[in-house]
């Protein structure tokens, strides 16, 4: 396992210098450093403040290779960019010099704040509903459940938060249409809407595919045994299928788990919560490339991690499954 | 007895249950006030207004955008400021200063302005103040000077420099000598600042430069103490960060900040001890005379503390304040329609809330850019004039804009002197046949090459971050077209087209000019042919010595009658010329709730909160009114689960049996 583990790191080195590649070729594509500081400094700043924020921000060398005289072949916006991420040095805010660190603590609290409710809740409830449905198979009630499913699944997730916002927070006025106030359980008055959205917008899907998963579980032979011996149904869903089930289901689960960190760019944009996904959003707006930059660097880490955790669980729940 | 775990959860479960039912209580998106009440008793006023983003920089030598204005105007008094109730023509009046300005010359013949500060009048409360146990010390002289020296430090990257160092002697120089050291020296004096005693202060300028004033009354020149900027500099201190200065303000203004959420809120708190400004006492119109004569002369400010909530999308910020949690709002284009009616005025239902509504002339004005160094375009008048002939406002105007906005004649917008009521620009008629004829005379006629039949190609620069640049850039283009030229269209995203503009690689481009300063220089100064990219704004890259020599005069100038005929000469030679097809003097919209009604229509006020006030019993009735909740759908909802969830319970029983 120990090798797997280390070969698993090296061959994530690769990939995430080519994904910081891409990114500063893609920010690059669109805009020149002089019009990222153009749009953070204001159409009305002279040329000397334009030369004098590209030069304190090294955006002023050349891309990859320094060849002018005198200077360190490596000493490029690329490569000091990488070998400080490297270090975890996420650097400042091109707009507003605050250190990225501190933006990512105090966005993190928030983001996690939605996004660990909407998980825990949102996967209770559609395995609830997908067992639910797999007692209930082959009758009206499964067939009903089947179809609400692809009904929630048709109506795009913006078209739920845009009307939930209106009906509970506008219409029926049950909780703010907007904002976030970090102060202890009152907090809650700002989460309830937005979780509560976001669990129902995914509850479609995810209730299918856990219907699809306990299904093929139901159809095995350990089930057949165990009503042979007499086990009721619900005996026989809530605890052989729901625990063979879960091996599937935990490789599915754990992948998302990093991401919960990285918070939902819809709903934190919708109703104003300061989170990770609010402040990527931003800095993707205002050209600010130290947060995009330091936000694609967490974000592959995490995806990364994600994999690496997914396989992990996958051979921890299931004997059979062996590290190479 | 229950295990332990099953308690557990149950207490859990309790506490999610108390969690949800309060959470249940109440749609104020707006956090809990400082206070209730002040130390005298009276109810603690709050205003509830809206920003739509975070500022960049609190830090006034720096910031030089409308959003980051709106805050540090309140936080730091600069030496004057605009007279709130005179637009027509604005007025500057002393605010840190006991009078304005005196003007004079020196032993050289240099223009001079010496300055006087009040007395008495001091920095806010901080830690910062360690010889005097964090109370806040005087603002003397040399606090000013600082400010100055501050715009010439590079590290500090203000950026006017380079627009204050052609009038102001030493700044370029100390910023140049900064540069080489690699460090500003701060004990060396500016040569073109002096301080002559503790409160007075000398200007001393190379050139005439009468728009000094109006610097003088923007934040880049208001006084910062040198304690603040040295002890918060981001740095680690004994385990204890400290923030930068320019998140952490350490003001002279009406309010102080108290709190920053980055991304939600950014809450002012009334400064006590305030002194600098009091209510004024004249230049309101005579139907205000009733509202505003009780409060003249008042301390500053009328309420105790200001939350900014930052809401960026304009859907939720007029949900908001249509519940009453804002008091004020401008009107997107998303909400015209269902607040105003075909006439521009208030629906009934908002009449009935008794939503104020204000209508007001930006200092502005838009246009579309030719490029004068193009070899089409620039060199061929008649061509420039046959596209302005042609364009359509009004149509623009009603499509884009419903009709509000003022259709430019001059680039100079209403209210700055020598703007021309009444003026007409014979190139902006919208006369198709006058536009042919113009077109055939520049040597295209119908929009083709005589010689070759091919027709006139030229391209648009356009910006594609919103999707109405692309459909104004989509209408621009079938203007033209109407004369057979044929016009391609780039996108750009705004910095990369910002970016083309400054080098010149464009033809035509969308362009505007909202005034720093309310004065015909600052919209002449962007046909200057010194004020070329990269040295300035002018992006039509327009040069003419006649133009040049009349601009260079009467920015001289005090406003007389002379100055008045030579803006107008200069309005007749642009208008004639034609670097650009002149559009809209932009119009905003703006409402406020019957609780606190607008004080101040001067758009250069960037500080008039400090002269709202609230009528509280009335914002919290109505709001209470506003925001009644029915219940009975959650009652309906919660009855209806559980008996779905008890026929599910009672079938599978059933089917176990």
């Amino acid at each position: 396992m120990r090798d797997y583990l280390i070969r698993r790191l090296l061959s994530a080195v690769p990939i995430l210098i080519g994904v910081m590649l891409l990114t500063f070729v893609l920010f690059f594509v669109f805009q020149t450093p002089r019009a990222m500081a153009l749009r953070i400094l204001g159409p009305k700043a002279p040329a000397e403040a334009i030369e004098n924020w590209l030069h304190n921000r090294g955006y002023d060398k050349p891309r990859f290779l320094n060849l002018r005289p005198g200077a360190r072949l490596w000493d490029s916006q690329f490569v000091n960019h990488l070998s400080a991420l490297a270090r975890f040095d996420l650097g400042h805010s091109d707009a507003t010099g605050e250190p990225v660190l501190e933006m990512f603590k105090r966005g993190m609290v928030p983001s996690l704040l939605i996004t660990v409710p909407v998980f825990v809740a949102g996967l209770c409830l559609a395995v609830g509903a997908a067992l639910l449905l797999v007692m209930a198979r082959e009758s009206a009630l499964d067939l009903a459940g089947a179809l609400a499913c692809v009904m929630m699944m048709s109506v795009p997730y913006m078209v739920w938060v845009i009307f939930g916002q209106w009906l509970m927070g506008v219409r029926l006025t049950w909780f703010p249409a907007f904002g976030f106030d970090l102060s202890g359980w009152s907090t809650a008055r700002f989460l309830v809407l937005p979780v509560a959205l976001a669990v129902f917008a995914g509850l479609g899907a995810d209730t299918r595919l856990y219907r699809a998963i306990f299904l093929e579980e139901i159809r095995q032979d350990y089930v057949r045994t165990a009503r042979a011996k007499g086990a009721s149904g619900r005996r026989i869903l809530f605890v052989h299928v729901l625990k063979n089930g879960m091996i599937s289901l935990v490789t599915l689960v754990v992948a998302s788990l990093p991401f919960l960190i990285m918070g939902s760019l819809v709903l934190e944009s919708f109703f104003g919560i300061p989170g990770l996904g609010n402040l990527m959003m931003n800095a993707i707006r205002t050209s600010d490339f130290a947060v995009v930059r330091a936000s694609v660097w967490l974000g592959s880490l995490l995806y990364l991690a994600g994999l690496l955790l997914t396989d992990l669980a996958y051979a921890l729940v299931d004997p059979r499954v062996r590290f190479r | 007895m229950p295990p332990p775990a099953f308690l557990a959860s149950l207490r859990f479960t309790v506490a999610l249950t108390g969690a949800a039912v309060f959470a249940g209580c109440g749609n104020d998106p707006n956090p809990a006030p400082l206070q209730r009440v002040r130390a005298d008793g009276a109810p603690w006023a709050v205003s509830y207004r809206a920003l739509g983003d975070d500022p960049r920089s609190l830090d006034p030598q720096v910031s030089y955008d409308t959003l980051g204005h709106a805050i540090i105007s309140l936080l730091y008094d600069p030496p004057l400021e605009y007279q709130p109730f005179r637009t027509d023509p604005y007025e500057l009046q002393p605010c840190l200063l006991e009078s304005m300005p005196e003007r004079g010359r020196d032993a050289r013949g240099r223009t001079t302005y010496t300055l006087r500060l009040k007395r008495g009048l001091k920095f806010d409360d901080d830690p910062c103040f360690v010889a005097t146990r964090g109370r806040g010390r005087e603002i003397v002289a040399s606090d000013l000077a600082y400010a100055f020296q501050r715009i010439a430090d590079p590290a500090v990257e203000c950026p006017v420099l380079s627009v204050l160092q052609e009038s102001l002697p030493g700044l370029g120089e100390a910023y140049a000598a900064a540069k080489k050291a690699g460090g500003f020296d701060y004990a060396k004096p500016l040569a073109g600042v002096e301080v002559v005693d503790r409160y007075t202060l000398r200007l001393v300028l190379s050139k005439p430069y009468p728009q000094i004033l109006f610097w003088l009354a923007m934040p880049f020149a208001a006084p910062v103490p040198r304690e603040a900027v040295d002890y918060y500099d981001g740095k680690s201190h004994g385990g204890e960060t400290r923030e930068q200065f320019r998140f952490h303000p350490v003001g002279s203004g009406a309010f102080r900040l108290v709190e920053w959420r980055r991304n939600r809120l950014l809450r002012l708190e009334r400064r006590p001890g305030y002194a600098a400004t009091r209510f004024p006492s004249s230049g309101w119109a005579a139907g205000e005379e009733a509202r505003f004569r009780p409060l003249a002369g008042r301390p500053l400010p009328l309420i105790d503390e200001i939350q900014f909530s930052i809401i960026r999308e304009s859907v939720p910020r007029w949900l908001i304040f249509r519940q009453g949690w804002l008091d004020s709002s401008g009107i997107s284009k998303d909400v015209f329609g269902s607040v105003l009616d075909a006439s521009r005025e208030l629906t009934s239902a908002y009449r009935a809330r008794g939503v104020q509504l204000h209508r007001d002339a930006s200092p502005s004005t838009f246009y579309l850019i030719f490029n004068m160094t193009d070899p089409v375009l620039g060199g061929n008048r008649k061509l420039r004039q046959a596209i302005a002939s042609a364009y359509d406002r009004d149509l623009a105007n009603e499509i884009f804009f419903n009709g509000t906005f003022l259709k430019a004649e001059q680039v100079v917008p209403p209210g700055v002197f020598g703007y021309q009521a009444g003026l007409k620009n014979p190139w902006l008629r919208h006369d198709l046949a006058l536009a042919r004829k113009l077109l055939a005379e520049a040597g295209w006629p119908d929009g083709r090459d005589p010689a070759t039949g091919r027709p006139l190609e030229l391209t648009l620069d356009t910006t594609v971050d919103d999707p109405e640049s692309r459909q104004m850039a989509e209408f621009e283009k079938g203007q033209i077209e109407q004369l057979g030229i044929r016009v391609k269209v780039i996108e750009n995203l705004w910095a990369r087209q910002q970016d083309k503009v400054d080098r010149g690689h464009f033809q035509i481009v969308t362009g505007g000019w909202q005034a720093d300063y309310p004065d015909p220089e600052n919209f002449f100064m962007l046909f200057a042919s010194r004020n070329a990219p990269p040295r300035g704004s002018n992006h039509s890259r327009y040069a003419n010595p006649e133009f040049d020599r009349l601009f260079d005069r009467m920015s001289a100038m005090d406003n007389t009658p002379e100055r008045q005929e030579l803006v107008r000469h200069l309005t007749a030679i642009l208008n004639e010329d034609c670097p650009l097809v002149l559009l809209t003097h932009p119009v905003t919209y703006a409402l406020n709730q019957p609780w606190a009604p607008r004080v101040t229509s001067n758009p250069l006020v960037a500080n008039a909160a400090k002269y709202i006030s609230v009528d509280l019993a009335m914002r919290d009735r109505l709001r209470r009114e506003w925001n009644r909740s029915s219940m009975w759908p959650a009652w309906a909802a919660g009855i209806g689960l559980a008996a779905m969830a008890a026929g599910v319970f009672l079938w599978s029983a059933k089917r176990d049996a």
